[in-house]
């Protein structure tokens, strides 16, 4: 068991059991994202901050692309159960405590969005020998470096002044999702040699 | 690898050396994490001190909590920290963020501590300070952990300590960059949007308090740290020859030293703050010589004080 994708093949490229595995997971997360911001994005904008998640929707889906292009998949059984249980684990969930079920609704999906965004850090995973020209090694490094930007709609959101009455329970939302996410995360990897916990 | 417990998180630290000697308690600064404290262990722990270390919250392996990390936090947490090396003397270092963590704890819990080193340090927001410290937020949420750490190696270390990493510094930066994470980073930057000066609270710093500021610091430049000098009581403040805000990491051997002898010193009843201004010496084993009579410490060209 290894902290890192590895051991990388002749090329220092990451071994495509790895590849499938890792792409898997962030292509179920983003793509969750991005339909659930697609659905929460109005016809018409009628505020300032659904600008924001116009952009979400677009980059969401420019990350299921990329992955879907920049990865070499192979075929991985256990990918069956797994995605059924990330699937789940991504169905929203208004927050508990909020009175005002649209509030709550965005809220959800905002801790959600935050924890995929803040806890997932594929780019960690690449040992400095990695191949920087392989498509992979390059989509995750942009991955994790835009993933650094989306974060801030959520951050933002999630300080409002809307929310403050609700802090307690949006910290502790936030703080289990954190924990959720990331669990999966290294449970995913897990079965490809990656032992996240070992850090 | 031992863990306090705050509330619901943990705080990783370390301490090393004999269980009943007087104790170092070393605060990282922002993107710090504590293994960059290890010259200074081995150094002070070879002087016959216990050296402790640990991540704040939102560091290294330390929880990170995910939207808030309030300041009143971290000095719980190194008031824990200090509650597990028992009775004996204990002197608070810290850098930058962590000097501040450390001014903090010193004004709330003083009377635990046998001395205070607060190293490229401020007790007040300045205008340039928190106009930086606004760029270097927006830099890190546009730029990332490595984008931040760009901006920060070139503006708080020297030319002579980059020049032979220049063609390296994704190594250098790496861990760093492995162990914060964008999220937590800004948490700890968000720590500020409610800070209050703590200028009014310094005269309360009772313990022998000796302030080092690198000369060419330019983040946190002399005038804050002249604010330090003036309010606390006991206090000398030494300037670092030709040293940037990163001095810690650059001049391990020579803080090391300034470190034990200002201890020894405390320890034997010699150290006297008077307020006095000093100019550390340039290499380990040099003695400090006082700032010249009748020059102002505040300039960079030598100006006559108007008030000798």
């Amino acid at each position: 068991m290894n902290a890192l994708f590895g051991p990388l093949d002749s090329r220092n490229c990451v071994l495509p059991r790895q590849q499938t595995r890792a792409a898997a997971f962030l292509i179920s997360a983003h793509g969750a994202l991005a339909r659930q911001f697609a659905f929460t994005l109005p016809m018409k904008l009628t505020s300032a901050w659904q600008t924001e998640l116009n952009a979400q929707v677009y980059r969401e889906a420019e990350i299921v692309s990329l992955l879907l292009r920049a990865t070499s998949w192979v075929p991985d059984l256990a990918l069956t159960c797994m995605v059924a249980s990330w699937e789940t684990a991504w169905l929203p969930s208004p927050l508990e405590g909020i009175p005002d079920r649209t509030l709550a609704t965005a809220t959800g999906l905002a801790t959600l969005a935050h924890a995929v965004h803040a806890k997932i850090r594929p780019a960690a995973l690449l040992p400095t020998e990695a191949n920087s020209n392989d498509p992979f090694v390059m989509a995750l490094r942009r991955i994790e470096f835009e993933n650094g930007r989306l974060l801030q709609a959520q951050t933002v959101f999630l300080k409002s002044p809307e929310l403050v009455s609700f802090r307690s329970a949006v910290n502790s939302a936030l703080e289990r999702r954190h924990t959720e996410i990331g669990k999966l995360w290294a449970q995913a990897l897990e079965g490809v040699g990656i032992n996240l916990r070992a850090e | 690898m031992p863990f306090l417990s705050h509330g619901s998180y943990r705080i990783r630290y370390e301490v090393d050396g004999p269980a009943n000697a007087p104790a170092y308690v070393l605060v990282n600064g922002l993107t710090q994490y504590a293994e960059l404290w290890a010259a200074y262990r081995d150094a002070l722990v070879a002087r016959k001190f216990r050296v402790a270390t640990f991540d704040l919250l939102g560091q290294g392996t330390s929880d990170k909590p995910a939207l808030y990390i309030n300041q009143d936090d971290q000095v719980a947490a190194l008031n824990l920290l200090i509650g597990e090396l028992g009775d004996g003397p204990v002197f608070l270092s810290g850098i930058s963020f962590g000097g501040m963590i450390a001014l903090r704890y010193a004004i709330e819990h003083g009377k635990r501590l046998s001395g205070l080193v607060p190293m490229s340090c401020f007790a007040d927001l300045s205008p340039q300070l928190l106009l930086l410290g606004n760029a270097l937020r927006t830099g890190l949420i546009l730029g990332g952990t490595s984008y931040l750490q760009d901006l920060l190696l070139p503006m708080n270390l020297s030319d002579q300590w980059l020049m032979p990493l220049l063609d390296k510094l994704d190594s250098v930066k790496r861990q760093g960059w492995l162990v914060n994470d964008v999220y937590a980073l800004q948490n700890l930057m968000d720590s500020f949007l409610d800070f209050e000066s703590l200028t009014p609270r310094l005269s309360s710093i009772s313990v022998p308090t000796m302030i080092l500021n690198g000369e060419f610091d330019f983040l946190t430049p002399r005038a804050l740290h002249e604010t330090l000098r003036v309010h606390i009581p006991d206090s000398s403040l030494v300037i670092i020859p030709r040293a940037y805000h990163a001095f810690t990491l650059e001049k391990p051997a020579l803080t090391a030293e300034l470190l034990a002898r200002f201890a020894e010193d405390v320890l034997a009843g010699r150290w006297q703050g008077n307020k006095a201004v000093w100019i550390a010496p340039e290499e380990v084993g040099g003695e400090p010589t006082p700032f010249p009579s009748g020059y102002n410490h505040l300039r960079a060209i030598p100006v006559k004080d108007s008030n000798p």
